[in-house]
């Protein structure tokens, strides 16, 4: 039995899943107190369940989100080498940043030699400021980490406890800036996380589950538990991954769909094209920081069943924030819900409540009650949907750096809107209609984010770089700097070392059998040519597990 | 509210080359890449970057009369290299941008007006076909091209040689010492667009300093004066100290004041084959100039510092300089008569070498002397391509701004050079109508294409 925990910012969502079928579901209020909130949920779903029986469990979690928003971490330092390009003062940073000398260009060679004595002289700065922790990140240490590697020995020699963080083993994508971002995040978070995850660890074995523990990631992978202590801050904003893994679960394969979980306050959008969820192609915002989190395309907008509804000169505005529940629950003023109710979209609260909100509304402009309730969903509607037309245009307007690419580039447009959470039932008959749609609630619709969870397969990559004229080649995400040996290698060797590195790093984890069905998702190869000779290759390679949910989850069987 | 951001299409092209090891392979933009990635410029919000898009046949056929058919001569990727300029172009017009980067290959300031082949890495001109397309599209009249690359922009030259409306500036090295051995200061424009075309060869070895000599001296006055609405720079890199192909010494840093200094609406990437050394620090400066910011941290590794020019070659740049101002400011009290003669035409042969593509063209290029526009031009064109085999094609181009006698003329012209065995194929271009006739002598069939019209 397979069991997925979505601990959200409102509610904690946990199913239990027995081959497909949902044996048992529990919504619980998110408090304070995350690990309280999961254990409750948890607790709920298996009741009269054997500990034993459970050979799964999938979370996702807020506790690095929230961490991050109310800065519930240690401070950490930075100390950067950038080396030449972009001025230091487009970097915004929220710490102390020492730049030092030092610089490798984008082949990994080095231009600027770094000056031990100004590391010395930075760290001891740190240290009089108070920093026990510090981000070493160098311009292109992706290509060779050699810097930071001598810095953080340099900084660990003087000051033995501290907790040093490098770019390089957080981040091998390139974008410099977004690199610092991440391992800064992380080098503030590991601590704090890893105490929750011994927390989470300690609660669920009391319980006697033996399974495997997993948490869900912003891209929709899962992570054992044990792993995620090396990237905490890939388990940030995986509730919209959540849900849509969920969708995908709940829906026929090979769809393209929209994805609309409308909430309180907010509408997450996210899309599925020819059934699989859509990956952001930049890294995640944390904090209205940058960084390399590699994400699902989610776009928040600001509207949800219980936005506050106003009135202003002729017009109608629906604002971003909640004050309280719709007018019909008791709520103070008129929210979209209260419309909902009035045109007998939805059967949540009291009608006569509802229909008073779209009077106090409608009556100054002259419209009548059920007027005002279909004004008020319209606005909604459009809102959405306009979101939605730009989402897909965004993505058809993704840059190519190919012929082939923007040859292949066509319009695509869903044949589903698919609504999930609270507020999307009274919606998304609508919001098809206005996209030339089929509409689709699943079953378990409320828990398709718990649902997600359970079902979310573990990913794994790897990416190679080989530069065969230098003879070296270098394993992105191991942070990994090796030689070439062969006189002959080339890009199916460099494809096969990638696939063992990649299975090398599965049995590191636990994950042997997941290595099964490789995909390679980037293959790129350039003859280095100097005065018309061709002097070595440039290989890159990437190679993953295979990404998406274990299996889909049928209609019936549940155990209530 | 007029917006502050520059735009970006960065098209290299990573599966197109001309052969392997040509300097105009994949491998070109690849550190470019690289440094502009891990920089990280595209989160900068002054900064966006958008998706290539595709240049119309017509777009194309508006420009250049390629032989026997616009599709025998371009790729896909040239297609993508010219619509990226003109989509970022619309972007400016609209004001979405306040200026742009088509960061693309392949190249094309070598491109003339008729294209029997590949010459100087070109096909197809990018600044002339957005020049036609700006003109046709948003009825911008005035237009400045700068042309930065170490090589004499002579496709550009030869397509707006007699356009008033045009104005034409390149510096490049002597032309007796590279390719294509043209751009010398004499080469001024015809009758009709007197010193509307400007070139100051330089002598190898020279950089930053008298790079901003002329820039301060020369280009920027003139620039003053003539009041374009729109400025392209043909953004070439291989002034730059490493080239392999170049001698001059110009730095990255020399390269973003001077793209400060011009200010352009947008500059489109031609050569610069330094493919390690200059293009990834070249590229990322003159990115952080349009967008404003500073760009005085970017430094090439192989830097060498000031360095010392010799000063009689100093003098010899100085000097033309000044004969170049002398003849901008007297550009319009010089006796044109007695520079291109009295006839109703004006006319002259060319030798144009494909160094590409291995191929021989003798022009005749004759524009009729029109007091009312700038008048109608025939190409009599032969190509000899080896091997005994050779092409003869006669052109009509009718200008945007034609009057109605010549663009009578110019018909009267085509249907005559239709009715002559000695041309396999007969154009006719009528920028004015936006209408473009193809006539092939062997199958007896006219091809005529009339392009979208205007606001679809």
């Amino acid at each position: 039995m397979y069991i997925g925990i979505d601990v959200g910012g409102t509610c904690t969502d946990a199913v239990l899943l027995d081959r497909g079928l949902v044996r048992a579901m529990a919504k619980v209020p998110t408090r304070e107190d995350l690990l309280s909130s999961l254990l409750e949920a948890l607790d709920e779903i298996m009741k009269g369940v054997e500990g034993e029986l459970v050979e799964r469990v999938v979370f996702s979690t807020t506790v690095i989100t929230n961490l991050i928003a109310e800065k519930k971490y240690d401070p950490v330092g930075l100390i950067l080498m950038p080396g030449p390009g972009l001025s230091p003062s487009l970097y915004r940073f929220p710490t102390d940043t020492y730049i030092i000398q030092g610089a490798i260009d984008y082949r990994g060679r080095e231009i600027i030699p770094l000056r031990l004595t100004e590391v010395d002289q930075a760290a001891a700065e740190l240290a009089a400021r108070g920093y026990r922790k510090v981000a070493v990140v160098g311009k292109f240490s992706c290509r060779n980490h050699r810097h930071e590697k001598e810095v953080a020995a340099r900084v660990l020699w003087n000051y033995p406890d501290w907790h040093v963080e490098l770019g390089h083993q957080v981040a091998g994508q390139l974008n410099f800036p977004r690199r610092v971002v991440s391992t800064y995040l992380t080098c503030a978070t590991r601590e704090k996380y890893q105490f929750f995850v011994r927390s989470v660890q300690e609660a669920i074995s009391q319980r006697g589950i033996k399974g495997a523990i997993f948490i869900l990631k912003a891209d929709g992978g899962t992570l054992p538990l044990e792993s995620s202590l090396e990237a905490p801050v890939e388990t940030i904003f995986s509730g919209p991954a959540a849900s849509t893994l969920g969708v995908q679960a709940l829906t026929p394969p090979g769809e393209t769909a929209v994805v609309v979980d409308i909430g309180g306050t907010t509408t997450d959008l996210a899309l599925i094209l020819s059934g699989q969820p859509l990956l952001a192609s930049r890294g995640a915002r944390v904090d209205d920081m940058l960084t390399h989190v590699r994400a699902l395309a989610v776009k928040s907008v600001p509207v949800g069943g219980d936005s506050v509804v106003e009135r202003v000169g002729k017009d109608i505005i629906i604002y971003s924030e909640r004050l309280g529940a719709p007018y019909c629950l008791g709520g103070p003023l008129p929210t979209p819900t209260d419309a909902l109710r009035v045109l007998g979209l939805t059967r949540l609260g009291d009608v006569d409540r509802a229909r008073e909100a779209m009077q106090m509304l409608g009556a100054p402009l002259g419209l009548s009650v059920a007027e005002m309730a279909s004004r008020v969903t319209t606005r909604v509607i459009e809102t959405i949907t306009r979101e939605i037309e730009a989402m897909f245009c965004r993505w058809e307007q993704e840059p190519a750096y190919r012929v082939w690419e923007v040859l292949q580039k066509k319009k695509v447009r869903p044949s589903t809107v698919v609504g999930v959470g609270g507020g999307a039932a009274g919606f998304v008959s609508q919001i098809a209609a206005r996209l030339g749609c089929y509409p689709v609630i699943p079953p378990y619709a409320p828990v398709a984010n718990a649902i997600g969870a359970a079902v979310a397969r573990p990913t794994l990559q790897v990416t190679l770089r080989a530069d065969t004229e230098q003879g070296i080649y270098i394993i992105q995400e191991e942070g990994y700097q090796g030689k070439i040996t062969e006189r002959s290698f080339n890009e199916e060797k460099a494809l096969e070392l990638a696939k063992e590195w990649l299975c090398k790093r599965a049995a590191r984890h636990g994950l042997e059998d997941c290595v099964e069905g490789l995909e390679v998702t980037r293959r790129e190869v350039f003859n280095m040519v100097r005065d018309w000779v061709t002097v070595g290759r440039l290989i890159d390679v990437t190679v993953q597990t295979r990404r998406g949910i274990l299996y889909h989850v049928g209609v019936g069987g549940t155990s209530e | 509210m007029k917006n502050n951001k520059t735009g970006l299409v960065f098209f290299p092209a990573f599966d197109w080359a001309i052969s392997p090891t040509h300097p105009e392979r994949e491998e070109r933009l690849l550190y470019t890449r690289d440094q502009i990635f891990e920089e990280g410029v595209l989160d900068l919000p002054e900064i966006e970057e958008y998706a290539p898009r595709l240049a119309t046949i017509h777009d194309i056929a508006r420009v250049h009369f390629c032989v026997p058919r616009v599709q025998s001569q371009v790729t896909e990727a040239h297609l993508i290299a010219a619509g990226s300029a003109t989509l970022l172009a619309d972007a400016i017009v609209h004001g979405e941008l306040k200026n742009g980067f088509a960061l693309v290959r392949p190249p094309g300031h070598h491109a003339m007006r008729v294209v029997h082949g590949n010459r100087g890495f070109c096909n197809i001109n990018n600044e002339a076909i957005l020049v036609e397309y700006l003109r046709r599209h948003h009825g911008i009249k005035r237009i400045a091209i700068v042309d930065s690359d170490v090589h004499h922009g002579d496709g550009t030259q030869d397509i707006f040689y007699h356009d008033p409306d045009v104005l034409f500036i390149s510096f490049h090295q002597d032309g007796r010492t590279i390719y294509p051995g043209t751009g010398f200061p004499n080469e001024l424009g015809g009758p009709g667009a007197y010193a509307r075309t400007i070139n100051i060869p330089l002598p190898p070895g020279l950089g930053d300093e008298t790079f901003h000599y002329v820039v301060d001296n020369l280009i920027l006055p003139i620039l003053e004066e003539f009041k374009p609405e729109f400025i392209i720079n043909s953004a070439g890199q291989d002034n730059h100290f490493t080239d392999p192909l170049g001698s001059m010494r110009f730095t990255a840093r020399g390269y973003a004041e001077f793209t400060r200094k011009l200010n352009p609406h947008l500059a489109v990437l031609e050569g610069g084959y330094a493919i390690e050394t200059a293009l990834p620090y070249v590229n990322l400066a003159i990115l952080l100039a349009l967008a404003g910011h500073d760009y005085s941290y970017v430094r090439e590794p192989e830097w060498p510092g000031t360095i010392l020019e010799n000063p009689e070659r100093v003098a010899r740049v100085q000097r033309v300089v000044e004969q170049l101002r002398n003849v901008w400011e007297n550009r319009d009290r010089v006796d044109l008569d007695k520079i291109f003669g009295t006839g109703t035409f004006f006319q002259r042969r060319k030798h144009i070498y494909y160094d590409t593509d291995y191929i021989e063209e003798e022009q005749l290029e004759r524009v009729r002397r029109c007091p009312n526009c700038p008048g109608y031009i025939t190409i009599d064109s032969r190509a000899d391509h080896g091997y005994g085999h050779s092409n003869r094609v006669f052109c009509v181009s009718i200008p945007f701004t034609a009057c109605g006698a010549c663009q009578t003329e110019a018909y009267d012209a085509y249907e005559q050079a239709r009715g002559l065995a000695q041309y396999q194929f007969v154009y006719l271009q009528d920028k004015s109508t936006d209408t473009f006739l193809a006539f092939d002598r062997d199958k007896g069939q006219e091809w005529v294409s009339e392009g979208p019209k205007v606001g679809e």
